[in-house]
């Protein structure tokens, strides 16, 4: 299991042994989840890995079956009031009132919120409309949104304060590819900003292109976590070798007992057992011709199927209530 | 707004006591909230339509048996009145429409809004859980005091309208002025007002634990249905106590002259237990709630 710089890092949240049973079923399990301050955390995983349940736990939505929760450093959800006025969240998706306009549902959002002064409200209001590009629709009742402005509506509330942590779950869902470009342009600034961004996502092209930490779940607990870069890299080391004599460097190698392949116009070595200057090294020695060495990149489709691969449908727990009926 | 910290610097300690949003702006914001519901609104409106019929319909009953003083003066004939139209209305509402505003008032104001995903912004704003509970019980009151008084008002107006000032009589036959009339029309009101908060505690109780409106609507309105049944068996006498629409016809009481309280004393006193209990109920449910 892969783990973040052993320097102190101030964290945004922290779970430890972070627990929850559904009616006997496990949704979430030993979940140690760091989030460092300054951070965009891309939760990955399956839907139904637990992505949601926790974020629900991180919030206070959800009461732990046990373990802890600290969010901005005070324990939750004992101490909600504290750290919640300065977290920002969309959660399984907009929840909005159909009768209501976008502005009307956003303006009664931000009568709850403790940061704002009640002067503050409407210019709060149109600026997030205007940050998520809804001012247009503001008037238009919330029926009548399309998927995507149901979804940025959603982030608009999460925006209606200057946050130090914001919470995206799926931010992404339903929206086109314009959208979906908005929402990493917002997560950069928010990052800019120094806001530490946690953001969950099935999507791993959409994690890879905005985030600076990962945090992988699969069957309801971190099988993985830390810098998305080095994560990249402690996936199965190689090195990409560039040179017009492929089969002769392979065999040099195979000499040595390294491992090797070619490829239609170079050699991919394993680094298991080895290092780079070491393979070049013996490349050169054989009389080899080198173009080009590079370091494979494990990519994080490829990291997410090696650490999530016996992954057999999971019943979908997430967000599942805890009702009487 | 505070300066942000960017990067791994420790957690500024200044920012380490609760913040709330104001109170007041939290009532306001729920009240404009309740009153623009498509659904309260047509329900209140229709609920004041209700004495007019009742009154109308009373004029035809009272024109009818005029010619037949053998019977005496049924009690529909004296529903006309700005005194007994007001109380009959209210009586006769109070055994199943009202509740059926109560519930469906306290079914969306929990239940409605997790199952819309609202319930999760209030609580992430965040708006404390009992905070949040007191609000929404505000809400659900400020409903049915607005549907009580809207029958009222109409039931009065109409009154005035068929009668006229005269024919304030009670059900012993006095003759009261049009003051005390409105007196005994607003202990009436206060005490129907009493009757449905109760029955709104209970319903918010049920709206905490589920997040599906129609459980509450079908709770509330099939246990009245069920009390009343239980509190027509002689068997179970000794259950009726315990019953909250066992003397739901008590607030007829006040056209009898003198006013008899006994009843209207005892169910009173009996709606305040159950709005205690049907309230704690709701704090203790809502303080775990998953949403």
């Amino acid at each position: 299991m892969a783990q973040a710089a052993p320097a102190p890092v101030a964290l945004a949240a922290r779970t430890r042994g972070l627990r929850k049973l559904y009616r006997g079923t496990v949704a979430v399990d030993h979940v140690d989840l760091d989030v460092p301050q300054g951070s965009v955390l891309g939760m990955l995983g399956p839907n139904g890995s637990g992505k949601t349940t926790t974020i629900r736990m991180l919030l206070g939505l959800t009461v732990p079956t046990a373990g802890t929760v600290e969010l901005l450093g005070v324990p939750m959800p004992e101490q909600a009031e504290v750290a919640l006025p300065e977290v920002g969240a969309l959660v399984e998706g907009p929840g909005f009132h159909s009768f209501l306009s976008g502005r009307d549902n956003l303006l009664r959002l931000a009568a709850a919120e403790p940061m704002l002064a009640g002067k503050a409200i409407p210019g709060a209001v149109e600026d997030a409309l205007a940050r998520v590009r809804l001012t247009d629709a503001a008037d238009r009742r919330f029926r009548g949104y399309s998927l995507g402005m149901k979804q940025r509506l959603g982030l608009a509330a999460a925006l209606l304060v200057p946050r130090r942590l914001v919470v995206l779950d799926e931010p992404t869902n339903g929206l086109d590819p314009a959208g979906t470009r908005e929402v990493r342009e917002v997560i950069g600034q928010l990052h800019a900003a120094g806001t530490t961004v946690l953001v969950s996502s099935h999507l791993l092209a959409e994690v890879e292109a905005t985030c600076t930490h990962v945090a992988v779940l699969h069957r309801g607990t971190v099988v993985a976590q830390g810098e998305l870069a080095t994560l990249l890299e402690a996936g199965s080391p190689a090195l990409v070798v560039s040179t017009p004599d492929g089969d002769k460097a392979v065999e040099a190698l195979r000499d040595k007992r390294i491992p090797a392949r070619s490829l239609p116009d170079g050699l991919q070595v394993d680094l298991t057992t080895t290092t780079a200057p070491e393979v070049v090294a013996i490349l050169v020695g054989a009389g080899v011709a080198v173009h080009e060495v590079r370091k494979q990149r494990t990519g994080l489709e490829e990291l997410f199927a090696r650490l999530t691969e016996s992954g057999d449908a999971q019943p979908d727990v997430d967000g599942q209530e805890e009702g009487w009926l | 707004m505070t300066t942000e910290v960017v990067g791994m610097t420790a957690l500024p300690v200044g920012a380490s006591r609760p913040r709330r949003a104001p109170l007041g702006r939290l009532l306001r914001s729920e009240l404009r909230w309740v009153f623009r519901r498509p659904r309260t609104l047509v329900g209140i409106g229709l609920l004041g339509l209700a004495p007019i019929v009742i009154g109308v319909a009373t004029l035809f009953v009272t024109s009818g048996v005029t010619g037949d003083p053998e019977q005496g003066p049924p009690i529909t004939a004296l529903g006309g009145s700005a005194l007994t139209l007001p109380v009959i209305s209210l009586s006769m509402l109070l055994l199943f429409l009202l509740p059926l505003v109560a519930s469906i008032a306290a079914a969306d104001a929990i239940a409605g809004e997790s199952a819309s995903g609202t319930l999760r912004g209030l609580l992430v704003a965040p708006v404390g859980r009992l905070r949040l509970l007191a609000v929404k019980m505000v809400g659900v009151m400020a409903v049915i005091t607005a549907a009580v008084l809207v029958i009222t008002v109409v039931a009065v107006v109409t009154g005035l309208i068929l009668h006229g000032t005269s024919g304030l009589v009670t059900l012993s036959g006095t003759t009261l002025s049009l003051g005390e009339s409105l007196g005994r029309v607003t202990v009436t009101v206060g005490w129907v007002l009493l009757q449905l908060w109760a029955v709104a505690a209970i319903a918010l109780a049920v709206s905490a634990c589920t997040e599906h409106p129609l459980v509450v609507l079908s709770t509330v309105i099939g246990g009245l249905i069920v009390i009343g049944i239980l509190g027509s068996l002689p068997v179970l006498d000794w259950l009726q106590p315990f019953l909250l629409s066992d003397n739901w016809t008590a607030g007829a009481d006040v056209l009898r002259d003198p006013v008899y309280t006994g009843d209207m004393g005892t169910s009173a006193l009996r709606a305040l237990c159950y709005l205690v209990i049907g309230y704690s109920l709701a704090v203790a449910r809502m303080a775990t709630k998953d949403s």
